[in-house]
């Protein structure tokens, strides 16, 4: 469609002056609800409006003590129910020609083993993330379920082929919720020897004889370096230490080491026999890991595209505190440049924070998410265990399409044409009393406050025609509530 | 005006030995002229680009059947020879490319061998940034047919001039000027429920128009400008499309949904130019040849019956169909009976008003890179060559360099 963009340039860090002296210091400014809503929306799924009026009179230290230290959560469903998509020998040697096992099924009952296995993979996908959606919606520590969110975008691995079964992906989730703000040199080697990273990656195949780089490359590129702080050799040489970084007949980690390549390797200019646990140690001692994961924090709990003296300084308390997260989370959701004008508002909520979010502020039931609302989440460009590619998911300004914002006023047109809402949701006026006051109460729940003066005059107007339920989509419309 | 007819010989090796420059000039001559039976105006021309995402293996879609080396490399994944849909002496399709094979032999199909980029980057997110920007050197922030739009000066007004049939804008349209709308596929789910609501659209704008707000945002523009232009684009698509009928039986894969949509689109004169469609994922490091020959027999059972439904509309001269993929493979297969990141690989030209034949020198195997082959054929070339032959507009400002055009359209 044509239009003159407002923005030209690809990023989208926000306008005004940057003090870099000032940005990680401790905030002492004013505390409202405003910025409670703004703590509630970024580390976590936003709050209603009793939660964003209990930590307003708690005050930001305490608010945030809260958040950090998270609250025993063992009521929460520990785990999905999920049934058996191990593809069977047959199948998988069908599929490559191998030779086939003694007892080969005929190809009938192969077909239905491969229809059966289909819908298995269905089914479990659908449990994984009513199971996930539904923690998000419910927990009491919304941090803990945000990081895992961070760390499911970060070292990706998706529910599809390779043999990756509903286990793995479920053992992985579990294993960013074990580490949600722990260390991330221990995260980052729990991942080396991860199942279902050690699938969807192929490091599973990768051995001597022939070393299969997959693993060895994103494991610079895209999680701990990027690109233009290693080379193809340093590569190539962490693929042989990596070799023999394997899974035994149960799926679980083995080192083997008769495919191990035990020989001598230079990586990142030190040389030695290493095993892939020396290449994760040998990584995390390259400054440039610590800047890779800051910036990747500030983008997504801060802005987009931060300044690289912000980058700098937070890579510097990350090293500071050995790269254990939950004090540097803690500093940055006290910190002058978290409250900042430029940080409020600054970031797109993505697909799953925009349902969760959703959920929460209309008290919808967590247990079985619904399939549309799976079907939504798809349109909206965000499949939970899916991610489209190693990279993870873009953010930001790929959110924001025609199609994937239409998608996301469906959903809102969706959940509001519910008529128990009226009755489920507490902050909703009970009676019609005049528009002012139920307008005023809409526009504190979903926005807070933050509308245009002619849209609130609008949607007062639109209820004096009765319609409340109609005016919580209308609010939910607005720009502000695409945005975090 | 009396155009040469110079046609390559087909295949052969001869097709490369062009001078730099003349064929600059041949090619600049050519893109300022009407084609023969092609549309008169390059406005009636659309481009349907088919990103074939994971990096598709190029050895096993065009085999080099009379390499003894390929199948050296490839002792169990290798394409047997029997089977190998055979182009010319040197190189045949893969059996699952059936029905592309039968608009080959229709003249329909141009396959250009060996392309690639200088210092190929193994990367998948790298190197489809580098096919999608035209930019191996740099990181732009606009991708070479957003360039073309910016340079093209759609008239404003115009709704889809461009489209991206996926969930995700792809950087191939990243764009100064235009906001091209990314439809999933398919129209479900494009629109605003709540337009079937009285009084609902109308307040809908109410509550997005306005940008007054008590905070500032680097994307309240963005947002509030694409959320209307959004909701007009989906008031109008369906009514706008909804006269015409598909001719042909089209696969239910998604590839096969997202191009019948671009056929109805096509054929229902929105000035569209310039559609992108996925499909994959060709990221076959394990047991390749189960998911490739799936992947490329639903590519080409689509474009087959996108080209019938074309056709029987009318339409087939219209439409120019190009794929790319980030890489090409590894050469020899790995243990996993599955193939390693890798550079080159063919791209097809599709359509009606397209020179079928092979083009360009198929990538030795006797002198392998590190285990890769090395690219014959400049993928700028092959873009500008669109550029100019097809999109009929000089290729300088969208595709940096002076490049050879081909003489495959």
């Amino acid at each position: 469609m044509t239009l003159m963009l407002a923005t030209t340039s690809a990023g989208f860090r926000p306008a005004g002056r940057f003090d870099a002296a000032d940005a990680l210091r401790p905030y002492r400014g004013g505390w409202d609800r405003r910025r409670a809503a703004h703590l509630l929306r970024r580390a976590g799924f936003g709050g209603t409006p009793a939660e964003i009026a209990a930590f307003t009179s708690l005050g930001m230290n305490a608010a945030v003590d809260r958040l950090i230290h998270f609250p025993d959560t063992s009521a929460l469903p520990a785990a999905p129910e999920l049934v058996d998509d191990r593809p069977r020998r047959a199948i998988l040697a069908m599929m490559a020609r191998l030779p086939q096992p003694a007892a080969s099924p005929d190809p009938a009952q192969r077909a239905a083993a491969i229809k059966a296995l289909g819908k298995a993979h269905f089914q479990n996908a659908v449990a994984l993330m009513q199971w996930w959606l539904g923690r998000m919606i419910a927990t009491s520590a919304p941090l803990q379920e945000k990081m895992v969110l961070f760390w499911h975008g970060h070292f990706t691995s998706a529910y599809q082929g390779k043999g990756i079964t509903a286990a793995d992906m479920l053992g992985q989730n579990q294993l960013f919720r074990r580490s949600a703000l722990g260390n991330i040199r221990e995260l980052t080697l729990a991942v080396s020897h991860d199942p279902a990273m050690l699938k969807y990656l192929d490091n599973r195949t990768n051995r001597k004889q022939h070393p299969n780089e997959n693993y060895a490359r994103e494991l610079m590129e895209l999680f701990t370096l990027g690109l233009d702080n290693y080379t193809e050799s340093d590569v190539r040489q962490s693929a042989r230490a990596f070799t023999g970084y394997t899974l035994d007949r149960d799926d679980r980690f083995v080192f083997n080491r008769r495919v191990h390549d035990d020989g001598i390797k230079t990586f990142l200019g030190r040389t030695g026999n290493f095993t892939g646990d020396d290449i994760v140690a040998i990584i995390f001692q390259q400054p440039a890991a610590s800047r890779f994961f800051a910036r990747k924090i500030l983008e997504f709990y801060l802005y987009d595209d931060p300044e690289p003296q912000l980058v700098e300084d937070f890579a510097a308390l990350l090293r500071s505190h050995d790269f254990e997260l939950a004090p540097v989370m803690s500093a940055l959701l006290r910190s002058n440049i978290f409250y900042s004008d430029r940080a409020y508002r600054a970031l797109v909520k993505s697909p799953v924070e925009f349902i969760a979010g959703t959920y929460r502020l209309l008290s919808l039931p967590p247990d079985d998410v619904p399939l549309p609302v799976l079907g939504a989440m798809t349109r909206m460009g965000q499949r939970l265990f899916f991610p489209p590619n190693v990279k993870g998911w873009d953010g930001g300004a790929a959110w924001i399409n025609s199609g994937t914002l239409l998608a996301r006023e469906n959903f809102a047109a969706g959940v509001c044409s519910n008529a128990q809402m009226m009755e489920s949701v507490a902050w909703l006026p009970k009676e019609m009393l005049d528009p002012d006051a139920v307008t005023a109460a809409i526009v504190d729940a979903v926005l807070q406050g933050d509308i245009s003066p002619a849209a609130r005059a609008r949607l007062q107007a639109y209820l004096d025609g009765g319609d409340v339920r109609g005016a919580v989509y209308l609010a939910m419309a607005t720009p502000a509530y695409q945005l975090a | 005006m009396k155009l040469p007819r110079h046609r390559f010989l087909i295949g052969s090796i001869a097709g490369l030995i062009v001078a730099q420059r003349s064929g600059d000039l041949f090619s600049r001559a050519l893109a300022q002229a009407p084609l023969p039976g092609a549309p008169a105006t390059a406005d009636e021309r659309v481009l349907v680009l088919v990103n074939l995402q994971g990096g598709n293996d190029g050895l096993n879609t065009v085999v080099p059947y009379a390499m003894p080396q390929y199948y050296r490399y490839r002792p169990t994944i290798g394409v047997p020879q029997n089977d190998v849909l055979r182009l010319n002496d040197e190189v045949g399709f893969n059996p699952a490319l059936k029905s592309l094979k039968a608009m080959f032999d229709k003249r329909q199909v141009a396959v250009i061998q060996g392309v690639g980029y200088p210092k190929p980057d193994h990367s998948h997110f790298r190197s489809q940034e580098i096919w999608q920007t035209a930019d191996p050197d740099s990181y732009s922030s606009t991708g070479w047919l957003g360039r073309y739009l910016d340079a093209a000066n759609v008239p404003s007004g115009e709704l889809f001039e461009a489209v991206a049939l996926s969930p995700v804008l792809p950087e191939v349209f990243g764009s100064r000027k235009i906001d091209v709308p990314a439809i999933d596929g398919n129209l479900r789910g494009y629109g605003l429920a709540s337009d079937r609501r009285k009084g609902g659209a109308q307040e809908f704008r109410a509550m997005v128009d306005d940008e007054r707000m008590p905070f500032s945002s680097p994307y309240l523009a963005k947002i509030t400008e694409i959320e209307a232009n959004a909701q007009k684009g989906a008031e109008e698509l369906p009514k706008l499309i909804a006269g015409y009928k598909p001719q042909a039986q089209y696969p239910a894969t998604n590839l096969g949904r997202s191009l019948a949509l671009a056929a109805q689109m096509i054929g229902s004169k929105l000035g569209t130019r310039v559609i992108y469609v996925t499909h994959g994922s060709f990221d076959t490091h394990t047991y390749q040849k189960a998911t490739q020959d799936r992947l490329l027999a639903q590519f080409s059972d689509a474009v087959s019956a996108f080209y019938a439904d074309l056709a029987a509309h009318g339409n087939e001269r219209r439409v120019l169909t190009m794929t790319f993929s980030e890489f090409g493979r590894r050469v020899a297969e790995n243990a996993s009976r599955g193939t390693d990141h890798g550079e080159a690989a063919p791209v097809f030209l599709i359509g009606g008003a397209v020179r079928g034949g092979v083009y360009e020198r198929h990538p030795s195997l006797d002198d392998l890179d590190n285990g890769d082959i090395t690219y014959t054929t400049d993928f700028r070339s092959v873009y500008a060559t669109v550029v100019e032959r097809w999109l009929g507009r000089p290729s300088s400002g969208i595709i940096a360099g002076n490049w050879t055009s081909i003489p495959a359209i």
